[in-house]
């Protein structure tokens, strides 16, 4: 027996291109089922596959299995986003939602059918960017912090005069201060880059920063953002952060930007039982 | 419309692939459907795909081919070539050491010496924070405090020396006691 698995929402367009992409199970094809005014993009899949209670242990174990159905649930929203030239706004959803039917599937838009159509208002000709930063260059960014703080700069001048056993303790008590220093510092010079791009955005959203081992990269991530920016505003926005990637870099971090991205971060509506 | 609208930026390297993963299995609308999978705990699926990443970007290293290309899919075919690639990999990644290691005695310590001075950097550790306790509260002399310092400072230098001597970064004067986490 057929399931069908939902991909994303989106309000009824004309002439939409067909999505190439074969479903979540590689084969199936993607199509639109129109209900209302609304659009749900989805594939039929098979049962066997997806329905038995394997799957839940296929999804904690066969991480190869998640990577590689997590990437074609991405890739498929991708493509519904774009029509033409444009970036329509659409309502991602999480990975993984099935339905028996396409009745059940028409009885659950129903019942959200109000809270949907809000969340389509509030994304309609809105874009999601990402913005991210690594501390590339600990060192600089602490020489920076040592320069403009004078009760440090005055502490190292104590130390030079003293004693090198006992400079010793001390020493290790500045290193201690600074350390808390760079941190508060760090703190505060991302607060107010995220809250320094708000102004450019209609929204936005401070995730939380990914480990070292989850990104691969041997610098720490600082700050994981993203912002929901109005379509005409994406120039300007993108303008902004590239001027802002520099100034960062002279302070010894990287930024990184990415998008427009499905809206993954503003599309959530809350769900009543 | 300007053109910008349908450029994207970015998005094609291996960065935004943890990117994608993390917005598909962690964020997006949730609704209830008949079925949900579940993942749970998001951050250790994360830990383990960042891993097959990794070993995946070694095989290409080794065949000179690009896994990672958007338009191909992979086939059960290519997973088993790179099953295969890993298991070699893996191999000579565990020969590789034992074979340098032939010419250099000081390497070979190195496994021992790793496990001796990050014990000594414990005992050091601890040292030091008794003389900070003492220094504080003020009961020992400024010739005393000299000397204390002095020789906490020759200890931490000595190991430095030893750890340079073996190749040891400071990373890994570490103990993993599993269930309890890191030793420091």
């Amino acid at each position: 027996m057929d399931g069908l698995y939902l991909y994303c929402l989106r309000e009824k367009t004309k002439n939409s291109p067909t999505i190439s992409s074969k479903g979540i199970d590689g084969d199936g094809e993607v199509f639109v089922l129109a209900y209302r005014q609304l659009e749900a993009v989805v594939s039929k899949v098979c049962f066997e596959e997806f329905g038995s209670d394997d799957i839940f242990k296929k999804a904690q174990e066969d991480l190869n299995w998640i990577k590689e159905k997590a990437l074609a649930h991405e890739k498929i929203i991708e493509q519904a986003m774009r029509k033409d030239n444009k970036v329509l706004s659409l309502i991602p959803m999480r990975f993984g939602t099935i339905f028996k039917n396409k009745a059940r599937l028409e009885e659950s838009l129903n019942k959200d059918y109000c809270k949907i159509q809000e969340v389509l208002e509030r994304i309609q000709s809105k874009q999601e960017w990402s913005i991210k930063l690594y501390l590339k260059d600990k060192e600089k960014f602490e020489k920076m912090i040592k320069e403009k703080n004078e009760a440090i700069k005055k502490k190292e001048q104590e130390l030079a005069s003293l004693p090198e056993g006992i400079a010793f303790f001390m020493e290790e008590e500045l290193r201690e201060t600074i350390a808390e220093e760079v941190d508060k510092e760090l703190s505060t010079t991302m607060d107010v880059l995220f809250e320094g791009l708000k102004k450019q955005s209609v929204d936005s959203v401070r995730n939380k920063v990914l480990e070292k081992e989850l990104t691969g990269r041997f610098e720490p991530m600082v700050l994981n953002a993203a912002y929901l920016v109005s379509e005409e505003k994406v120039e300007n926005f993108t303008e902004v952060v590239e001027d802002l990637k520099q100034e960062m870099q002279a302070q010894g971090f990287c930024l990184e930007y990415s998008g427009p991205w499905p809206g993954f971060n503003f599309s959530s509506y809350e769900n009543h039982d | 419309m300007t053109n910008l609208l349908s450029t994207t930026v970015n998005r094609n390297n291996n960065v935004t692939l943890v990117d994608a993963l993390d917005k598909v299995l962690e964020k997006g609308a949730v609704i209830n459907g008949d079925i949900v999978i579940q993942v749970a705990d998001v951050d250790l699926v994360f830990l383990g795909l960042r891993l097959i990443l990794t070993s995946i970007s070694k095989a290409e290293e080794v065949s000179g081919k690009s896994f990672s290309d958007p338009d191909k899919e992979l086939t059960a075919e290519d997973m088993e070539y790179i099953k295969r690639l890993q298991g070699e990999i893996k191999r000579a990644e565990e020969n590789i050491p034992k074979l340098i290691d032939l010419g250099n005695p000081k390497k070979t310590e190195q496994g021992l010496a790793k496990l001796v001075l990050t014990l000594i950097e414990l005992i050091r550790k601890l040292m030091e924070k008794e003389a900070f306790r003492r220094v504080k509260r003020g009961t020992l002399s400024s010739v005393e405090i000299q000397k204390l310092g002095l020789s906490l400072k020759a200890v931490k230098k000595k190991i430095k020396e030893v750890q340079t001597i073996f190749g040891i970064e400071d990373e890994e004067l570490n103990l993993d006691l599993g269930p309890l986490g890191n030793l420091m």
